[in-house]
């Protein structure tokens, strides 16, 4: 099988009932050997049972789990080449620090020398030296997480699958942990299939990612290809902010064009396949992608969209200013505009012209 | 708050007495508890210390009646069964029940499940008496009787009253299987999730995480089991065949002939050992709980 062995897992056409629930529903992926693969979407997306699925504790109703292309079968977890960090860590009360890292390589059989030389290492890795003899109890969040980590590591396994492991961190031990991750992850060179909520963490982490909602899985692509050329409403949405105006189709090949409710035309550089003209729909933008003038000043020209608006709101955040301006007959919209530009800053109630480029607009059927 | 003094509202040093008054009613009371319950213990103890036959009248400090309990071999034999009953039954009772115990706990969807705990849950409200009963009618149907059997232990000759140890095992399987069952209820199961990722057999799993972290639990139960079983006279009194007697059987007996300060030195000796049990099992279950602060 000279095609399968490229990957290092692989789900074909895999679908998980739970009686009548349709917990994942058809998903197709391809998992390359020494990715960072992240599954990310909204709770009860499916990504944590698609998961469970490549570790053996779910097995698919239909389709089959392919681990460097081999497939998996009704093999139980204990016969995977898998392993796994649990969302709880799910470390073990009664044993100390080494014996949780060294469990594995125990039911293996290593020789008692190597997986004490081995733990050690492991320790080292996860900078953890000298905690060998504490219980999970005696340590914090972040040092459970570490020996987690180690404990799944140290058995050099093909593919470590994570289940949300910074998820009951707080926020800046989770920054922390995200670079730490990643940079492990870096050194060791294992396949990673990490499952998160959060799409900042996914964008942060991952080479490629796939978005999942209601159990299929809507995109894969790097984190660049997900937060810039979203196929869906759901994608759009979920990843960073967005700003979506109910439009008309006018025309559906490039260059896309749409009318607004109260008439104005704009263009977009790519509209939603099944898109057709006539039809009700959203322009989605991102609000750094759009650009406040003062009226009568700005780009003008086919390549740029432009509405006039009145500022609402003014927020100032530091490194960027954030205004909400509203449209007439329209929306609000959210523009995102770094400090220091020429055009100094806006005041509330000013009469401005919100402008952007065609290749920020993009068309979806509007989703409710 | 706006509440204005008036003429209703009581002064402080009403609300004072109150309070005083309160607290120490609320002390009688507990006071009043406890003494209800252990004046009546400490009473058949300190007799067991009398020297006279009179069990109302105090006539100096004597050990004689322990050393009567000890040189009465019915009581020796009686102690002896007592203890073989329970500790069989206990070790019996403790693995099934905690199969029991797990097998419901980890499938908790099937037909029949309501039957199943029903059933699990029976023998400890139902009253002695109907369980005896029952038990003794199973007996005499099933064919086994109840007969000691003589057994030939390592060159120790061995009375076992097969009757009474199923009689035991089968109250006490609901006991350990109950107590089991919560603690099995709260513990983490992806913890076997775990294990099982690192490569350990359901076998494996189940010595290196599952029996351990239920440990307390399994102790428990058997130590509740092993109380009960001990105590334990309407349900031995008919399962036991002639010339069998456990100690609580052979008390009863001795009462009937009349209450001597013996019965008070037997009945303290069961005392003795029961606190030792409580207090063994709340020490187990301290150290389990301190090495659990900060875990949750």
């Amino acid at each position: 099988m000279p095609d399968a062995s490229s990957a290092a897992v692989e789900l074909r056409d895999v679908v998980k009932r739970f009686g009548d629930v349709v917990a994942v529903d058809h998903v197709s992926l391809r998992i390359a050997p020494g990715e960072f693969f992240a599954l990310l979407g909204p709770s009860g997306s499916g990504k944590t049972t698609t998961l469970r699925m490549i570790g053996g504790f779910e097995l698919p109703t239909e389709g089959e789990v392919l681990i460097e292309g081999e497939p998996q079968g009704y093999k139980p977890p204990y016969q995977r080449p898998v392993n796994t960090v649990f969302q709880n860590y799910a470390l073990f009360p009664h044993m100390t620090v080494a014996q949780n890292i060294a469990f594995g390589l125990e039911m293996r059989g290593v020789p008692k020398e190597e997986i004490r030389r081995r733990v050690s290492e492991m320790l080292d890795l996860v900078r953890l030296s000298g905690y060998e003899r504490r219980r999970p109890h005696q340590l914090s969040g972040g040092e459970q997480q570490r020996v987690a980590l180690a404990r799944a590591l140290i058995n050099r396994p093909k593919v470590l699958l994570l289940d949300e492991p910074l998820g009951a961190l707080d926020l800046k031990l989770r920054k922390a942990m995200q670079l730490e991750l990643k940079a492990i992850q870096e050194q060791v060179g294992i396949t990673f299939i990490y499952v998160t909520h959060d799409q900042e963490e996914a964008i942060t982490m991952a080479n490629r990612i796939a978005v999942m909602n209601k159990g299929k899985v809507l995109q894969v692509g790097t984190p660049q290809e997900v937060y810039e050329q979203p196929q869906t409403f759901f994608v759009a949405d979920f990843i960073g902010d967005t700003n979506f105006l109910p439009v008309q189709v006018m025309q559906v090949t490039a260059p896309v064009e749409v009318m607004t409710e109260s008439g104005t035309r704009l263009t977009a550089s790519w509209a939603e396949p099944t898109l057709r003209t006539g039809v009700k729909a959203v322009m989605a933008v991102r609000p750094e992608r759009m650009h406040l003038y003062r009226p009568g000043s700005g780009p003008e020209g086919p390549e740029w969209n432009r509405v006039e608006g009145i500022i609402r709101q003014v927020i100032y955040k530091g490194l960027d200013i954030r205004y909400e301006v509203f449209v007439a007959g329209e929306c609000s919209l959210h523009v995102r505009m770094p400090v220091g530009r020429s055009e100094g800053t806006f005041q509330r109630g000013e009469h401005v012209i919100v402008a952007w480029p065609r290749a920020a607009a993009r068309v979806f059927r509007s989703e409710s | 708050m706006s509440a204005t003094p008036t003429t209703s509202t009581p002064s402080a040093g009403q609300h004072r007495l109150r309070h005083v008054l309160g607290q120490w009613l609320f002390h009688l009371y507990g006071f009043a508890g406890y003494a209800f319950f252990y004046l009546p213990i400490l009473i058949l103890v300190i007799f067991s210390f009398n020297d006279s036959r009179s069990v109302s009248k105090w006539a100096g400090f004597t050990l004689r009646w322990y050393e009567a309990m000890l040189q009465d071999r019915q009581i020796m034999l009686a102690l002896w069964n007592s203890v073989f009953v329970a500790v069989v039954s206990t070790a019996i009772a403790t693995v099934l029940g905690t199969l029991a115990a797990m097998a419901l706990e980890r499938y908790r969807r099937f037909p029949g499940r309501l039957i199943a705990d029903i059933t699990l849950y029976l023998p400890i409200i139902i009253p002695d008496i109907a369980m005896a009963i029952m038990l003794l009618a199973f007996f005499n149907l099933s064919g086994i009787g109840l007969h000691i059997w003589k057994v030939h232990f390592f060159g120790v000759r061995l009375a076992v009253p097969i009757s009474v140890i199923i009689g035991h095992v089968a109250f006490n399987i609901s006991f350990v299987a109950v107590v089991v069952q919560a603690r099995l209820a709260q513990m983490d199961r992806t913890l076997e999730e775990a294990a099982q990722d690192l490569y350990a057999s359901p076998w494996r799993t189940f010595w290196r995480v599952t029996l351990p972290l239920m440990m307390p639990g399994v102790l428990g139960g058997a130590l509740l089991a092993f109380t009960l079983s001990l105590d334990d006279f309407v349900i031995t009194f008919f399962t036991s065949g002639a010339g069998f007697n456990t100690l609580p059987v052979r008390v009863f007996g001795m009462i009937r002939k009349g209450v001597t300060p013996k019965i008070n030195a037997v009945s303290s000796l069961m005392l003795g050992f029961s606190l030792l049990l409580v207090t063994l099992a709340l020490l187990a279950a301290r150290g389990r709980e301190e090495r659990k602060v900060g875990f949750f």
